[in-house]
């Protein structure tokens, strides 16, 4: 999708305090029930999103020889992933749909619950509900309708989760210094990009996310030759029909004349 | 009525025409899978309904495939020279003008090989299909077994409606056979002469 009206947002661990409102905003605008959590050991909690969890700060403690404190906070949830592996692999009509601002909604009433959206995404996003639903991050699609922020980069008060027009955001970050932004071309762009310091493994991302191979093969190669395969026997059988015709052999001729 | 030989029996009968009707409903599913055709999904009612279905239907298929090993897994494993004569001519079915084809037993070589071939596509789109079904949470597995379902599939929306076409139209007086089970005896020494030498030497 090139449309220039596409939304994203745009995360800049550096100016995350970890103070989690995004986690709690995002739970009350999407009405989610908490969840039992665990100690990890780390601050950072819930340990994972889940499907009543659409978004954490992840923590990750990288300590190193000039600053031997140092810690991350990455806001972690869908990507809203231009060229989706999760739409691409999904069998079932409307779970999962493009809203016109460019996120990855999901319609739970469509789900058929099969779970290969799992299997699709490069970032080991969808979770599933008791009622083997999906849940995740939809950008706040009911919100961005309206014209408002989404609830995590609504409540965020130092800017670390900005919400706004792609490429104006793409924009702003390249102006303040970031030369490659994450998330800028990958899997055709995607929802959510970072402004990351060092190597976005520190941070936790993947360098090169990709749709798995046999994902692609399967939707370039062998989707069109199921077409081609049921067309071409239906018209291969016709032919053979009207041009050679059913079996004879040459004892039937025999006893025919 | 002239003399007619038994070549199915009603169990043969029967399962075929349960394993045929499984599987057409799970081709018209996959598609719909596959292309995400609401107006597949829309005759279901709703989405999960036509999982439900076709998970289901897989089920019968697997048990109807697994039992017609009992009635062709002997014969379609038994090749000999005139297979490969067979092989050679292409069963006869490529020239406008009568070809003399080989004997053949009960099943003729292009039968056999279809068998075999949806016996191991079949085990192939069962294991897979179940794994997608029961074994979530693990993303290679479903992987492999996704790319695994349709690989077998494409062979089978070819392999399946080639097989409907040459027991119909492109040979009169076969399709009796899963309607009654039994065809001419002059039609069945022509078709299978060593099928019937071999039943009336053993009398």
């Amino acid at each position: 999708m090139t449309t220039s009206n596409r939304k994203a947002l745009l995360i800049s661990p550096e100016l995350c305090i970890g103070c989690r409102g995004c986690q709690a905003a995002c739970k009350s605008w999407n009405e989610l029930p908490v969840q039992k959590t665990q100690n990890t050991g780390s601050m950072q909690n819930p340990p994972d999103i889940s499907a009543t969890t659409y978004t954490i700060i992840r923590f990750s403690e990288v300590p190193s020889d000039t600053n031997p404190v140092r810690s991350l906070f990455v806001s972690r949830r869908c990507m809203h992933c231009d060229d989706a592996g999760c739409m691409k692999i999904c069998p079932a009509p409307g779970a999962l749909f493009r809203t016109k601002e460019g996120a990855v909604a999901f319609n739970k009433e469509k789900c058929i619950g099969c779970k290969l959206c799992v299997a699709g995404c490069p970032f080991d996003v969808p979770r599933y509900d008791a009622n083997n639903k999906i849940g995740k991050c939809d950008l706040c699609a009911g919100r961005i309708a309206e014209g408002l922020t989404p609830a995590c980069a609504k409540t965020c008060p130092t800017g670390a989760i900005t919400y706004g027009d792609r490429d104006g955001l793409l924009a702003s970050a390249k102006k303040a210094g970031y030369a490659k932004v994450y998330g800028e071309a990958d899997l055709g762009g995607l929802g959510a990009l970072f402004a990351f310091k060092d190597a976005p493994l520190l941070y936790g991302m993947n360098e090169k996310p990709a749709i798995a191979e046999s994902v692609l093969f399967w939707h370039t190669v062998l989707k069109p030759l199921a077409i081609i395969g049921l067309g071409g026997t239906i018209a291969g059988a016709l032919v053979h029909y009207a041009l050679i015709g059913p079996h004879k052999d040459e004892d039937e001729e025999v006893n025919k004349s | 009525m002239s003399d007619m030989v038994r070549k199915a029996s009603v169990g043969e009968i029967i399962n075929h025409w349960i394993m045929a009707i499984s599987c057409i409903l799970l081709i018209i599913t996959g598609y719909a899978f596959v292309f995400k055709l609401e107006q597949v999904y829309a005759i279901f009612g709703s989405n999960t309904a036509m999982r439900v279905a076709h998970n289901w239907a897989g089920v019968i298929f697997t048990a109807s495939l697994a039992a017609t090993m009992f009635n062709y897994l002997q014969e379609c494993l038994s090749f000999d020279a005139d297979d490969w004569a067979w092989i050679k001519i292409g069963g006869g079915y490529l020239s406008r003008k009568p070809v003399k084809a080989p004997p053949m037993g009960k099943l003729n070589t292009g039968q056999k090989l279809y068998y075999l071939g949806i016996l191991i596509a079949g085990a192939a789109i069962a294991v897979s299909g179940f794994s997608i079904w029961l074994m979530q949470g693990n993303r290679s597995l479903t992987l492999v077994s996704h790319l695994m379902h349709n690989l077998a599939f494409i062979f089978y929306v070819v392999g399946v409606p080639a097989h409907a076409y040459l027991g119909t139209l492109a040979n009169p007086g076969t399709f009796r056979i899963m309607v009654y089970g039994t065809v001419p005896m002059e039609f069945a020494r022509k078709k299978y002469p060593k099928w019937i030498k071999d039943m009336e030497t053993k009398r």
